[in-house]
């Protein structure tokens, strides 16, 4: 059983975090919210997400798992207008989604979650910098970087975070020291990553005022921030781009 | 060329980016083989430079290659060593087809007879020497490794996967199976619309994927059963029983657990039964070997394929820049953090 509330808004920026790496996703449903967890079809980058029950106007469900064709919930979620509500409830005998939005009702049919990838397990890591800044700089330095390369380093030099792009020609480089961070733990890291998979996940990041970059030296950075006033926790991970020599 | 155990074989289809940043060990002999006999112009002809060299697979290994390397997929190619005597027969075997297949290619061009004259040309296609040295050297240009083996590169690449060193093997073949390779992936540079031979139909062309532990498990035998199976339907060391065919040798080697017993049981006789199960199952293999991806030469490259070859210099240059874009800092997976 399942059947909620929520702004249309929340919904749809929670469904963009997860479709910039997956068109399909399991959705585990349970007493306490909505969760996914995902891995691009290349096993580069992953993402966890956790919508809280208390994120939704209202909430009731018992413990089961959808899969969701994202593409078909975004074109949906497109015809909502600012602060709408959408109301989702589950059929399960017929596998579908009633989703009710704006006067409309869509019968969305549900995806078989056995056929979409079976859900990662989250690495454990030891990354041992933490930069704290604002998601619109994190987007900003992304966007200056794609002009010159295709993979841009991240990396904490004492009490500086810098984000560096290298072209056959060019080069660009943003310093960041500890007074414009909003925090930062010092510690060895710089690591390399494809532009093609930063931009994508830096794009719902750039909607925080508060997004955390775990960083190591060529090992993955995590990428989380919250959504939906902190109701919403969203964790990517991203493998690095390694110099071969 | 090598065994017909295919249709006891679960194949999965996937899309391309599944191979994305795996290493996939191609068998070279195969490969070249497939350029050869696809690369044609419409009359069958291979592709020639002006001296009369065949360069449809240096066509193949430019193109393909770098389509597939802008998937992410990273190729190896594993050559051929030298044969094990026992393969003596079906090398014969081959040349003799390559030579009717040369004279009735002719003929069919003499009557006109396009369809024909096409098929016979694909069939007469041979990997010389020749095509395997400017293979290597076109491969050495693109940055792109190879491995020598000592015996069948398809057991050197099963080799690599097992190792862990590559992810699949790719071959159009099941040989690789029977060498132990745990994944083989198939038309791997023949996806997309292909036309059906003889008929004038296209059908989309995808990879396909086997894995060899799950398909053991689903026909109830282990990997040294595999094997016998395929002595029985027959293999490039043997000719195979007579009227047995892959689900008449399944049911026997089920039924009498090998491939000694079902010789027993029938009273036949196949020469050298344990000197050819040990070429699957202990084949000669080499660990010298390095894997590494470089940056393309692209003057090499130019002055190879455009200089001694012919080739059009705007295309070429296409690609070595399409070569150049991907390589540079190398993607890793998440896989390694588990």
């Amino acid at each position: 059983m399942f059947k909620a509330t929520i702004d249309a808004d929340i919904l749809k920026s929670s469904i963009e975090t997860l479709s910039v790496l997956v068109d399909e996703a399991r959705f585990r449903i349970s007493t306490e919210g909505l969760s996914v967890r995902a891995v691009d079809p290349a096993n580069v980058a992953m993402v966890s997400f956790e919508l809280a029950a208390s994120a939704f106007t209202d909430f009731a469900a018992d413990d089961c798992e959808i899969g969701m064709d994202l593409t078909k919930v975004n074109d949906i979620f497109g015809v909502a207008e600012k602060n709408e509500k959408a109301t989702l409830e589950l059929d399960e005998l017929s596998q579908k989604m009633s989703i009710y939005i704006g006067g409309f009702s869509y019968t969305l049919s549900l995806l078989d979650p056995s056929t979409i990838r079976a859900e990662p397990r989250i690495p454990q890591l030891e990354l041992p910098a933490e930069v704290v800044l604002n998601g619109k700089e994190l987007q900003k330095a992304v966007k200056a970087a794609e002009k010159i390369s295709d993979h841009m380093s991240l990396g904490v030099d004492g009490d500086i975070f810098y984000m560096e792009a290298e072209g056959d020609t060019d080069k660009v480089r943003l310093e960041m020291p500890r007074d414009q961070l909003i925090d930062l733990r010092s510690g060895e890291a710089r690591s390399l990553f494809s532009l093609d998979y930063l931009s994508d996940i830096v794009k719902p990041a750039s909607k925080s005022n508060e997004v955390t970059l775990e960083l190591g030296k060529d090992y993955p950075i995590k990428i989380g921030f919250t959504i939906a006033e902190g109701a919403g926790k969203i964790s990517y991970l991203l493998a690095p781009r390694i110099e071969s020599d | 060329m090598g065994t017909d155990i295919g249709e006891l074989l679960k194949k999965r289809q996937v899309e391309i980016s599944e191979l994305s940043h795996k290493v996939v060990a191609i068998d070279a002999y195969n490969m070249l083989y497939q350029f050869l006999s696809t690369i044609r112009q419409r009359d069958g002809t291979p592709l020639k430079d002006s001296r009369g060299n065949i360069t449809s697979h240096l066509s193949g290994i430019l193109y393909r290659m770098t389509s597939l390397m802008e998937e992410g997929i990273k190729p190896v190619f594993v050559f051929d060593g030298k044969p094990s005597h026992l393969k003596a027969r079906t090398i014969e075997k081959r040349m003799a087809d390559r030579e009717s297949a040369t004279i009735k290619w002719e003929e069919a061009k003499e009557k006109g007879l396009a369809e024909e004259a096409y098929m016979y040309a694909q069939a007469s296609s041979k990997v010389t020497q020749e095509i395997v040295d400017d293979s290597r050297r076109l491969l050495l240009a693109m940055g792109v490794p190879w491995v020598n083996a000592p015996s069948e590169g398809e057991a050197q690449a099963a080799h690599l996967v097992k190792r862990g060193d590559a992810n699949y093997v790719a071959s159009q073949d099941y040989d690789s199976l029977l060498f132990g390779a745990p994944l083989v992936v198939r038309n791997l540079t023949i996806t997309g619309k292909r036309k059906l031979p003889k008929k004038n139909i296209f059908v989309e062309v995808r990879p396909e994927i086997m894995q060899l532990e799950e398909n053991l498990a689903e026909l109830g035998i282990n990997q040294s059963q595999l094997v016998d199976i395929a002595i029985c339907i027959g293999t490039d060391y043997n000719q195979g029983l007579e009227r047995i065919g892959p689900k008449k040798a399944l049911k026997l080697i089920k039924e009498h657990s090998n491939i000694e017993n079902v010789l027993l049981a029938l009273e036949r006789e196949i020469e050298e039964v344990q000197e050819i199960k040990n070429i699957f199952l202990n084949p000669s293999v080499t660990d010298n070997y390095t894997l590494k991806w470089k940056r393309p030469n692209t003057d090499e490259i130019i002055a190879f394929l455009c200089e001694e070859h012919d080739f059009s210099k705007e295309r070429v240059i296409k690609a070595c820049e399409r070569l150049e874009a991907i390589s540079g800092p190398e993607q890793r997976t998440l896989d390694q953090w588990f």
